[in-house]
């Protein structure tokens, strides 16, 4: 490894050296029966869409206790497209692939017998969300693509059924991150997709000169992120304009939902790529209002833009209001938006070390999960610069690049080692606990190549892993803030870039034994449980009355 | 050997015409009727812009009179008027036959040798006319960059802020640089200058990687020179190795206390770092060496406020907005200043500073100068 990390210069400095003789705390590690193969297809054309798929979830579809992994597909590209768009998905190499996870740790491929073969040769896919839309106690899956959306609801049986057309929700054009959440309280989880830009293989752009290169966002013109709003009876309504998402425009990514202000309503923070982000805060009577300029989260710490790609919005700090982490392209810096309190929010790269890990590199998959148990949110990015070719431009950048592991101490990110030196084009990247352990592990897509499953050691460390169970709430509690041991965790699947999370809520508790949690529900119940033991998996149902 | 072979020809070819702005004025002289005749038609030709008139009026004049210097001069001006460098050669050859002190005759030939790529051949003549401009310019493409240097200088204060002799002057200056960097490769190769030069040159081309090895290599065969600390702290710190960018700025302080920049470089690294105290300390200290420098005032902005001194902090800023009121350092000042005041709970204040922000972000985008997004 020493001599690998010569030869690769700077980019390896990012990444600390393990200390001798203990094991780094992730190690990737291939599972048995995952053969998939993100086919983003890249061509000299240069579409756009080729550098961005693709997402991955992590999710227990048939509720027999082991985290599945659904990996979204790009499809063929051909060069140069023809019109209609056709990008062969009925051909099985293109498909999106649900993974069961076998009680031995392996894991079989179920597409098929899902029924998730296929997603329509019209559509090029880029992100998954997971939620269940229909309290049913069964996670369904939304699809997002360069085309038409995709809802598969989840019979409970094993399979899944394609019911977007009837549901409403197939939004069109290019769609990038999209995750459930409960924005007016109502129980039933409301659906919010961001889309990219108006492009269309018809008319793209290379903007080399000497060579093909792909184009910047502001190349094309913005467009609106969309707000489905959940009538119940297994369809939605577009709400976006009646909700004011849709009067501002924007080159959207990534998605990422939190209670930021305290007013008991889940706003949302959007990752724009090449300008502004935006916080939409939400008034509570169904509409929202862009914030993020005068709250202090939409430009970084000079007031330039950001090529915001992913985004995770939970608290770093433990001070009990959530934090907005977005990665960007190189020279910029991941943003660290520190919540300050009273709908403020401040800078703070340089504070937490962040500004230090990220000056070369390309962010896109991102979480704040405590690796190690000590009770402390790390950082974990998935990189690889979006031009394939970025070396001619800038010899000083790669298009491969490394995994960021950062270890926080005290709010302050120390880099570690990820288990890895592969150089890749990472993309999505969704946490959890595959092998019940207690212990958070993570899969990264990576363009044109096997997903990486980072598996994590374990530690010494004591956890508690909570699984949320609503019943005045949407069933899962997502949208609850949850206390413990002076930690704090916001409910979500949603997060990241284009991808979905263990909807369990995992917390490190260090040396601690016992935890007392806490558990503020979207319907506004306070719950409190004293002496949790730790180490366990905990059941924290919803009291039926207040 | 530099060419100069790439100077764009029209450019010369304006500077010439440009150079026509004072036309040459006959000195008194008996000639003949018919002669006269003809030279009255000539310029009467010339005034209406009818060069191609003048010439033929011009060229009977000399017919009439092969003796008469000053219309062989006339004729070659006119032919350069209508473009015709090479048709004006023999004539203004043949006129300094007649008269070798003959300032005006050498002046348009030196113009029009130039004008068509003989620069060699026109630097007698322009030496003859001093010229300054158009010698400076024909010494450039002769690969005489210093005397091209000088005279271009002279010229300029002539006639300040001329296009073309800035143009000229700056060309000059780069063609000199790389001929000395040539000349110090050619000559000692191994030496630390050579690295360094070839470092530079890794550096502008981003290949962080090469600078790297070529500062190494100068910093083992000369380790106090100066700059050379600071160079390679500037790849480090284009890497975003700030650690490494840190020692580096610090050896440099520790050889040129009294150098502002490695001052402020320290810092900065300091401040990437997120050691604002010892950032800090650096940037004051370079403040004190060379006061008033806006990004140093900007930086220690950053760090009196990461180390909670929001005071010191707004002071700075404010001391730029006062040297620095326009451009991209600027806005970022007011957009700073907008979240300090803003944390105050200066609302009013802050919603001030964000309005200059927009308007300098905005102005700053209205740029032609701005590369598309």
């Amino acid at each position: 490894m020493l001599g690998r990390l010569l030869q690769l210069g700077y980019v390896f400095a990012l990444v600390a050296a393990t200390t001798p003789g203990s094991a780094p705390v992730l190690e990737l590690k291939p599972p048995r029966g995952i053969d998939f193969t993100l086919q983003n297809s890249p061509t000299p054309q240069k579409y756009l869409i080729e550098t961005m798929p693709g997402g991955v979830a992590l999710l227990d579809y048939n509720n027999d206790g082991l985290l599945d992994v659904f990996l979204v597909n790009g499809g063929h590209v051909s060069s140069p497209m023809p019109v209609p768009d056709n990008f062969d998905r009925h051909d099985p190499r293109y498909w999106n692939r649900l993974y069961r996870q076998n009680k031995d740790g392996s894991f079989t491929d179920v597409t098929e017998q899902a029924g998730l073969a296929n997603a329509g040769d019209g559509n090029y896919g880029i992100g998954v969300a997971v939620g269940d839309y229909d309290n049913d106690g069964y996670p369904d899956l939304y699809v997002t693509s360069y085309g038409k959306n995709i809802l598969y609801h989840n019979n409970g049986d094993g399979t899944f059924t394609d019911v977007t057309a009837k549901a409403g929700v197939a939004a069109g054009g290019w769609s990038v991150s999209a995750g459930f959440f409960d924005y007016d309280n109502d129980g039933k989880l409301d659906l919010f997709v961001t889309r990219y830009m108006e492009w269309d293989t018809q008319h793209s752009k290379d903007c080399g000169g000497n060579f093909h290169t792909y184009c910047p966002p502001g190349e094309f013109p913005r467009t609106t992120n969309i707000l489905y709003h959940n009538r119940g009876d297994g369809t939605f309504e577009d709400v976006s304009e009646r909700s004011g998402i849709a009067a501002k425009k924007g080159h959207g990514l990534g998605v990422a939902f939190a209670d930021y202000d305290g007013d008991g309503f889940t706003d949302i923070y959007v990752a724009n790529d090449g300008m502004q982000q935006y916080l939409f805060h939400n008034n509570g009577n169904g509409t929202f209002k862009e914030v993020g300029m005068e709250a202090g989260a939409a430009l970084n710490v000079d007031g330039g833009p950001l090529s915001g790609m992913g985004v995770v919005f939970q608290d770093y700090d433990n001070d009990g209001r959530p934090d907005v982490i977005v990665t960007t392209l190189p020279r910029q810096t991941y943003a660290v938006f520190h919540n300050d309190g009273q709908g403020s929010f401040s800078d703070r790269g340089l504070q937490t070390g962040i500004t230090m890990l990220s000056g070369v590199t390309s962010g896109w998959g991102v979480g704040l999960e405590d690796f190690d148990n000590d009770g402390q949110k790390d950082l974990f990015v998935a990189q690889g610069h979006v031009l394939d070719n970025v070396e001619k431009i800038d010899p000083s950048l790669h298009y491969l690049e490394p995994t960021l592991l950062a270890f926080n101490h005290g709010g302050r990110f120390e880099p570690a080692d990820p288990g890895t030196d592969a150089l890749v084009a990472a993309r999505g990247t969704a946490f959890g606990d595959i092998n019940n352990d207690g212990s958070i592990d993570v899969v990264t897509t990576v363009l044109g190549g096997h997903p990486q499953v980072f598996m994590n050691r374990g530690g010494s460390a004591h956890w508690l892993t909570i699984s949320l169970r609503g019943t005045r709430s949407n069933r899962d509690g997502l949208g609850a803030r949850v206390l413990v041991n002076g930690q704090s965790r916001f409910a979500t699947t949603a997060g990241s870039y284009a991808s979905a999370n263990d909807k369990r809520v995992h917390f490190g508790l260090g040396s601690a034994k016992s935890a007392k949690v806490e558990v503020f529900w979207p319907s506004g119940t306070h719950q409190t449980i004293n002496d949790v033991t730790a180490d366990q998996f905990l059941e924290v149902r919803e009291p039926e009355h207040p | 050997m530099i060419r100069a072979g790439r100077i764009c020809k029209s450019t010369i070819r304006t500077f010439v015409l440009l150079g026509l702005t004072c036309p040459f004025t006959m000195a008194a002289q008996t000639i003949s009727p018919a002669a006269t005749e003809h030279l009255k038609a000539a310029r009467g030709a010339e005034a209406q812009k009818q060069f191609d008139v003048a010439v033929r009026e011009y060229r009977k004049v000399t017919e009439i009179e092969p003796a008469f210097a000053g219309g062989f001069v006339s004729l070659g001006q006119a032919s350069m008027e209508q473009h015709d460098f090479a048709g004006a050669v023999a004539p203004l050859k043949h006129a300094l036959e007649l008269d070798s002190n003959l300032v005006p005759a050498h002046q348009l030939l030196g113009y029009a040798l130039l004008a068509q790529g003989y620069a060699a051949e026109a630097i007698p003549h322009l030496e003859q006319a001093h010229e300054q401009n158009a010698l400076g310019i024909a010494q450039v493409e002769t690969g005489q960059f210093a005397e091209a240097i000088t005279n271009l200088q002279a010229a300029l204060r002539k006639r300040p802020n001329d296009p073309d002799l800035l143009y000229y002057l700056g060309r000059a200056s780069g063609l000199l640089s790389k001929q000395s960097i040539d000349t110090l490769q050619a000559l000692y190769p191994d030496s630390a200058r050579a690295s360094q030069s070839m470092a530079e040159n890794y550096f502008v081309l981003r290949q962080m990687d090469q600078a790297q090895k070529q500062y190494e290599q100068a910093l083992k065969a000369r380790p106090d020179t100066p700059n050379l600390h600071l160079e390679l702290g500037q790849v480090f710190a284009m890497t975003s190795r700030w650690p490494q960018a840190e020692e580096q700025f610090r050896a440099e302080v520790k050889l040129q206390p009294g150098n502002a920049e490695a001052a402020y470089r320290l810092g900065d690294a300091l401040l990437h770092q997120g050691k604002a105290r010892e950032a800090r300390t650096e940037l004051e200290r370079s403040d004190k060496l060379q006061p008033q420098m806006p990004e140093t005032l900007y930086s220690l902005g950053k760090a009196a406020l990461l180390d909670g001194d929001a005071a010191t902090a707004g002071k700075a800023w404010r001391n730029l907005l006062s040297v620095e009121k326009e451009g991209e350092l600027a806005a970022q000042t007011h957009f700073a200043l907008a979240g300090l005041y803003r944390k105050q709970g200066k609302m009013p204040e802050a919603d001030l500073e964000m309005k200059e922000f927009q308007k300098l972000q905005n102005a700053t985008s209205q740029s032609p100068a701005s590369p598309p997004q």
